[in-house]
This record gives structure tokens, sequence and C-alpha cells, in this order.
């Protein structure tokens, strides 16, 4: 056969592309959305991910609400990797999840921790007595009523029967780093915040871990936006909750969830 | 009309308007000794002081919050030093963001004098030496006078950013309800919130009438110090 | 008295100078670029000379030797620019009492109303510079300087920017400042009729160097100083209004000889000096008949100095006064003119400017 001019190149090329199949040469980029605490873990799984297949990955961290909104907005997430259910669901009720892809990823711990890395252990129960070991100092906390670590850390002191004495202590950031900054500069000589950020940051210690049973569970779910579906968001998915994955967010300090 | 906000939001209001003002308080006297000395002064590191002045405008928000908390935290050198020596605490008060919306408003205020200063024809200064005055009576006397729409314009600019500043106030003092929860940062924890827009909008929009009204009256101002100043 | 000394090297100008300015107007008399701004400017405070003194009576201003430069607030020397420099955000009763409220106490306080009516500016006070014609703010800037009691006024080109109209208007009113006022004026100029209707003492500088200095009559009168260049050499004549004819001229007497000129505006009686430029005096040996020129007076040659050029001037005295006169050099060796020839000097009445004619200082 012979075809002539440019639209015949084009038609010719195509065709061959075709025939090649997607699977080949063709590398895509992936846009993950996830949570600021999956700084340190997502690092690894890019590297990791784009040496198993090939593709790149573009991670935009954030806190889950911002992120969450500007989904909602349009932003062009392939995979959204969310801090608290709450958010997740709020997409999914708008209907902006991929069928079938979303996944409880990841677990954990809610810990509180202090500056002085001599600090005694304390024991988290109702007995402490939490606004007393402030005094008049403060307790940093992510925003507690819009980031998921605050969300959760207001639960348990709530249930712990903490909260009405320690809501005038409290001192809230933007997003979880920013508590952990506070406690480890000493502005703050106490704070709480996920296991998986006190484990990353050496000027604060961890001097309890809030019982499972003091709040909602803390999960992270996974899943792709709709109408984004493609070969390598799938991937992505499923490199995320393979062993080379898990073994990354298990190094950061993550409970990962057996699907 | 008091319950078109929450009386959360109004006292970010008052707070807003008490952070902004004493930041252009103490902005004013400091910006135009700095405009001053960059506009007519020549020493050793004058550059190196025009660039220090206008790092908060190229520098990401955050990136100052973070630096005033490790200079003016109760742990930084600067903040530790008037807490246990004055008893002035910077952390997690109003005043630190007083101090950041300052910080962040400085550029504008000194750009705005250094400029109309620099229009200031220098003969006219001295002709006033001639006449008997000396540096500082001819600042007051002529200098100030003519440069008094330039510090209108500076003084508007840092209320005005003052009113707005959001990323080094909470990265440095956080988000704490009648200390340092101002208009920006209120509209931000509602948005983050869900089901907080439409508190939010109402917010942002007294936050924009509240600007409007802060240009127009420096407009009036400055119209009619030109008038006096351009000597018809 | 005003004494000066000084050097300073300003781009390409070696400014090496030392003169005196007694009570009456100095002239600083030379080229743009001759230096004469820099001197005012050091006088002033506002410029510190490489090496010099400058006092005031018992006053130092400034001496390099002892390390002493006072800064020009301190100096009470009330300096008149050529742009005026009035505040512009002030009102012109404002800028008068500018240095006033300056000046330190005990210091007899130069009268308002008598400054205002000298200058004739009590219509303008209430409005603002930028209201004001340039000669009106000249008129302002010279009552500013004078308001602030000054040991001696500096005036730099003060009429530069102003058209002919303009000075004439203000030149009477300097002429009253240096008549009415017992401080030294130090003037700079590039006007030679500035110079000739306003000077009681000349400086003449040229390249950074004083030339001559002395009293006005002798240095205009003097063929070799010509600092501006030939063309504006003129010597100065003191002259008496004796009366004003119907026909439009007015008769002087100047060392007992008659003097014919358009008509002056003077009161009969008024002492005068009266510039006669070079270039329009013709010199006959032997008394011209017959001529049109009203103006023929004898004398003797002083001098004649010749030019690089075609030129030359002669100096000749006469009863009235020296005068100058431009000349060829082809008619000075025709006439063979020589100090101690005789000669007629021929004037002609309608050829001396109004601006040329001023008050006696």
């Amino acid at each position: 056969m012979r075809f002539h001019g440019v639209r015949s190149s084009i038609l010719s090329l195509s065709l061959g592309l075709a025939v090649l199949g997607p699977s080949d040469v063709h590398a895509e980029t992936v846009t993950v959305f996830a949570a600021a605490s999956l700084t340190n873990a997502m690092a690894e799984i890019e590297t990791g991910f784009a040496a198993a297949t090939g593709h790149d990955v573009t991670v935009s961290l954030a806190g889950s609400s911002a992120l969450a909104r500007q989904i909602q907005q349009g932003a062009p997430a392939d995979v959204f990797i969310s801090a608290n259910p709450g958010w997740m669901d709020a997409l999914e009720a708008d209907g902006l999840i991929a069928q079938g892809t979303r996944r409880d990823l990841l677990g954990n711990a809610l810990v509180l921790i202090a500056h002085d890395a001599q600090h005694p252990v304390v024991g988290i129960g109702p007995d402490m007595d939490l606004a007393a070991m402030l005094g008049d100092d403060r307790l940093a906390m992510a925003l507690v009523e819009a980031v998921p670590a605050g969300i959760y850390g207001k639960a348990a002191l709530e249930s712990l029967g903490q909260w009405e004495a320690v809501a005038p202590r409290v001192a809230q950031s933007n997003n979880v780093r920013g508590a952990l900054a506070l406690v480890a500069l000493g502005e703050a000589p106490y704070g709480i915040v996920y296991a998986t950020d006190a484990a990353a940051e050496d000027a604060v210690s961890v001097i309890g871990t809030f019982p499972g049973g003091t709040h909602p569970p803390i999960l992270y779910p996974v899943a792709g936006i709709a109408g984004r579906e493609g070969v390598a968001p799938s991937a992505l998915l499923d490199y995320l909750q393979g062993a080379e994955a898990r073994a990354a967010f298990e190094r950061q300090g993550f409970a990962v969830m057996a699907d | 009309m008091q319950d078109w906000l929450s009386p959360a939001e109004w006292e970010a209001v008052r707070l807003s308007l008490r952070v902004a003002l004493w930041a252009t308080l103490f902005s004013l006297p400091l910006g135009l000794g700095v405009a001053y000395a960059l506009a007519r002064w020549r020493f050793p590191g004058r550059e190196v002081l025009n660039v220090v002045v206008h790092l908060p405008l190229i520098m990401p928000p955050v990136v100052t919050g973070y630096l005033l908390l490790l200079a003016f935290g109760t742990q930084g050198p600067i903040g530790g030093f008037m807490d246990s020596t004055l008893g002035f605490t910077f952390a997690f008060r109003w005043t630190g963001a007083a101090l950041a919306a300052g910080v962040m408003a400085f550029p504008f205020m000194v750009r705005a004098v250094r400029l109309s200063i620099e229009a200031v024809d220098p003969k006219l200064e001295q002709a006033a030496a001639t006449l008997g005055a000396s540096r500082a009576w001819v600042f007051l006397t002529v200098t100030l006078p003519l440069i008094l729409p330039g510090i209108i314009a500076g003084t508007v600019l840092t209320f005005a950013k003052g009113m707005g500043e959001f990323g080094a106030t909470i990265t440095f003092v956080s988000n704490i309800p009648g200390q340092t929860q101002t208009i920006p940062l209120a509209i931000d924890l509602l948005l983050e919130t869900p089901g907080g827009e439409a508190r939010a909008a109402r917010l942002a929009g007294l936050s924009i009438l509240m600007a409007a009204a802060a240009l127009a009256f420096s407009e009036w101002m400055a119209r009619r110090v030109a008038a006096r100043v351009g000597g018809r | 008295m005003l004494e000066v000394r000084l050097t300073h090297t300003l781009g390409a100008l070696r400014l090496d100078v030392a003169f005196e300015a007694p009570k009456g107007v100095t002239v600083l008399f030379g080229r743009s670029g001759s230096g004469k701004t820099t001197i005012v400017n050091a006088v002033a405070g506002l410029l510190r000379p490489a090496s010099g003194r400058i006092a005031i009576g018992e006053r130092v201003l400034c001496d390099t030797a002892q390390r002493l430069h006072l800064p020009p607030h301190r100096r009470r020397l009330g300096y008149i620019f050529q742009e005026g420099r009035l505040f512009p955000h002030l009102s012109v009763r404002q800028n008068l009492r500018y240095g006033q409220w300056f000046a330190p106490r005990g210091a007899r306080s130069e009268d308002m109303a008598r400054v205002v009516e000298m200058l004739g500016i009590g219509d303008l006070l209430s409005r603002r510079p930028g209201a004001l014609s340039g000669g009106e703010k000249q008129r302002v800037a010279i009552g500013r300087a004078l308001l602030s009691t000054p040991r001696a006024i500096l005036a730099d080109e003060p009429l530069a920017s102003l058209d002919e109209a303009r000075k004439a208007e203000i030149l009477p009113y300097l002429e009253r400042l240096r008549d009415e006022v017992d401080i030294p004026i130090l003037y700079v100029s590039h006007s030679a009729s500035e110079v000739a209707r306003l000077a009681t003492t000349v400086v003449a500088l040229d390249q950074g160097r004083v030339v001559a200095q002395g009293r006005a009559e002798a240095v205009l009168g003097n063929p070799a100083i010509t600092p501006l260049g030939a063309r504006e050499a003129g010597a100065v004549l003191a002259a008496r209004v004796v009366r004003h004819h119907a026909d439009g001229l007015t008769e002087l007497e100047a060392g007992g000889m008659a003097l014919w000129l358009p008509r002056v505006d003077r009161p009969e009686g008024a002492d005068l000096r009266v510039r006669i430029a070079a270039h329009d005096v013709i010199v006959a040996r032997g008394r011209p008949d017959g001529l049109s020129a009203l103006n023929v007076l004898p004398g003797v040659v002083q001098a004649v100095r010749e030019g690089a050029g075609p030129g030359a001037i002669v100096a000749v005295d006469t009863q009235a006064g020296r005068v100058l006169a431009r000349i060829t050099r082809r008619a000075a060796t025709a006439l063979s003119l020589a100090p101690g020839a005789e000669v007629h000097v021929v004037v002609k009445a309608v050829s001396v400017a109004q601006a040329d004619v001023g008050a006696a200082g």
C-alpha cells in the first residue's frame, strides 16, 4: 500500500502505535495526592514504582482536607490517599471515586510527644492530668476540626475526659508537621501527632501512645479518581498494595492493612 | 448584624484589626528610617540591607514564619531574651501575629516610602540647611511633608497586608482562637472544615469590604495631601 | 568682610583662589566652568574644599588646616539659588518665615514688613510657590535668604533662568539689596551687564584662578581682563542725571562731561553707573565732525591689547572715566594707537541699553 502526504504519515504512525500496544515503551505519569504524613514513605515508593514499571509518579502532599477540596474542584489527581476516611467518604458521596478501587491501605497510631528527651513515659488513661502537665504552656496539635490528626487527637482527649481542661491550651497548626516543628523546637512542651511523624523527627520523644479504643481507627484509605482510570494508575494502585510498598510503609512506622 | 457572624468570627475580626494596627504602628518609624537610609546614605552593606528588606516578599511565607519561630520563639535568641528579661512574649500570642504581619508587610512600607524620598529634590533640603535647619529639622520640616503621600501609601499597604497575612502567621504562632486566629486563619479553618464554605464566604466578604474601605480612605487622604504639598 | 581662600579639584578643573568680599556686591565673574559655583558652595558649606580657609569677620567657617568645617546650617549665610528652591508645600509667607524660625535667639531679626516692601512681594504672601512666576519666585527667594538674618548673602546666578524682561524687573531689587543691607553679598554671574550694574567689587576668574580683583570700574576697565572674551568687554562710568529732555533723551554728567542716553527712568540728581559696551565704541584721532553720535569724548589712550584674532581692545581715559573700545588691529595700527595718543571716543546714545544703566553702588 502506498499513502501520500501528511495525513497518511499520521495515519501510519497511529496505526503503528496501536499495533505496538500501550504497555510497551510508552511511559506515563501518575499524579498522586497523598496526606502529608506520608511524605517520607512516598519518596521511597516513587523511586520503587518508577524502577518497577517505568512509569513516573508525581506526588502532591498536603493536608487531606486541602487535597480533597482540590479534587472536588477538578484537580488532575489520578490516585488519592487520605489520612482519614471522612474525606474519602465525602469524595465518594460526590461520585468522584473510581468504582471498586477504594481500599483501606494503612493504619497509624496516635502518640503524645515531648520536647524533653529525658521526659519519663506517661501512662495514658483517664487518670492522667494533661492540663496540669501543660500548666501555662501549649499543646501542639493539628487543626482539631479539620485535619485528621487533630480530629483523632481531640476525640482521644474527649474520651479520656481531658478535653475540657486542655482545650484553652491548644495551639493548632495547619498540618501535623507544623505541630511537630513546634515541639521539636521546644516552643510547645507537648504535642499530639502520629507515631510515624514522631519517628521521623529526632528532636521529639514519644512519651505515650493513645490506646486504640480512645479514638476512631486511624485509617488511610486509597482510591483511584473517577474518570482518570488507566494502565498506569492501576499499576500504582497494585504497587501500593504490594510487598515493596509494604516494606517502605512499615519502615516509616505505618501499620499496613491486610487486604 | 451580630448574628451575621458567629462570636468566634467577630473575635477574628477584632483580632485582625488589632494585629494590623500594631504591625503598622511599628513598621512606620522603622520603615521610614530604613527607607531614608537606603535612599540617601551610602554605607557598606547597603545592598545587603536592601536584599534583606525584600526577603519576605520573595521567600515563601511559611519559610519566613519558620525563621520567625526560630528567632522570636521562646527558645530563640531574641524571643528568649525578651521573654526572660522583659517578660514579653511573641510565641502563641497576638503580639507574634502582629510581628509576622509587620515583617511580611515591611517591604511594602519601605518601597513606598523610599520611592517618595527619592522623588524629593535634594536641592530643597540643601536650601533648608542654608537657612539654618539642622539635618533633623530639614527632615521634619521639608522632607517629611513632601513624602507624606508615599508614607500614606505605605501605611495602607502595610495595614492591608497585615489584615491578610496567613502563611507566616500560622507557622509562627499557630491557630489559637482569641490570640492568633486572625481573619485569614479563621477563613482557612472554615475552608478546611466540611460545610464551612458559607461562613468562610461571609468572612471573606467582610474582609474585602474592610480592605476596600481602607483603600478608599487612603486615596482620599493622598489626594488631600498631594493638593497641599503640590503648592498650588 | 568675607575672606575666602581655597583649593579644590572638580573633574578637570583645578581651583586655586583667594579673595576678599567687603560690604556690597562682590561678583565672581567668569565663564561657565570657571569654578564660580564651586566656590560659592564651598563658602556655603555644601562642599568641603580640598584645602583652604573661609571666614567672615571673626567667625571662621572652614579651616582645613585645623580640620574645622562648620555644617551649612550653622554658618548663617543666606543663599539665593539659581532656581529659587522655594518649598512647594509652604506658602510664600511660610517660606519667608522659614529662615527666621531657625535664626539664633538674640540675633537682630530683619523686619518682615521692611523686606516685603523692599521686594514688592506683599501681594504674594498667601500664595504658593507653584502659583508664582519666575520673577516672583526669585524675589521671594531673596526675601527668604534675607530674613534668616545672615552674616553674608550668597547668590548663584539668581537671574540666569529668567528672561530679559524679568531680569530687568529684578535687577533694581538687587540694587536696593546692595544699597540697603550692610553685609557682604557674594554674587556669581557670567553676564557682563549684570556685573556692571551690580558689582561693588569684581573678582574675575579664568580656569579656576583669580585673574583680577578690585573695584568694579577698575577691573572692568582693564583691557587685559576679559574673562568672558573680548565681545563682552565694557567699562563702567559713574554718572549723575542732570535733566530729562522732551525729545526722550536724558542728559547725564560724568566727571564734568555731558553724556546723552535714551530716557533713563531715574529722578534728576540720581547717581548712576553706565556700562559702555566696548563694541559700541568708535575711536577717532582728532575730533570728528558731522556725526550722528551724541557722545564724543576726548581722551588719552592708556593701553592697547591685541587679541588672537583680528580684534584689539583699546583703553582710553576720558574725563568721564575709563572707556574700552573694541576695534580691529589694522585700525589700531593705521591710527597709530599707542599709550599716550590723544583720541576721541564716540558712543551712540541709543546703543546703551536700559539694562546697562543702574544705580551707583
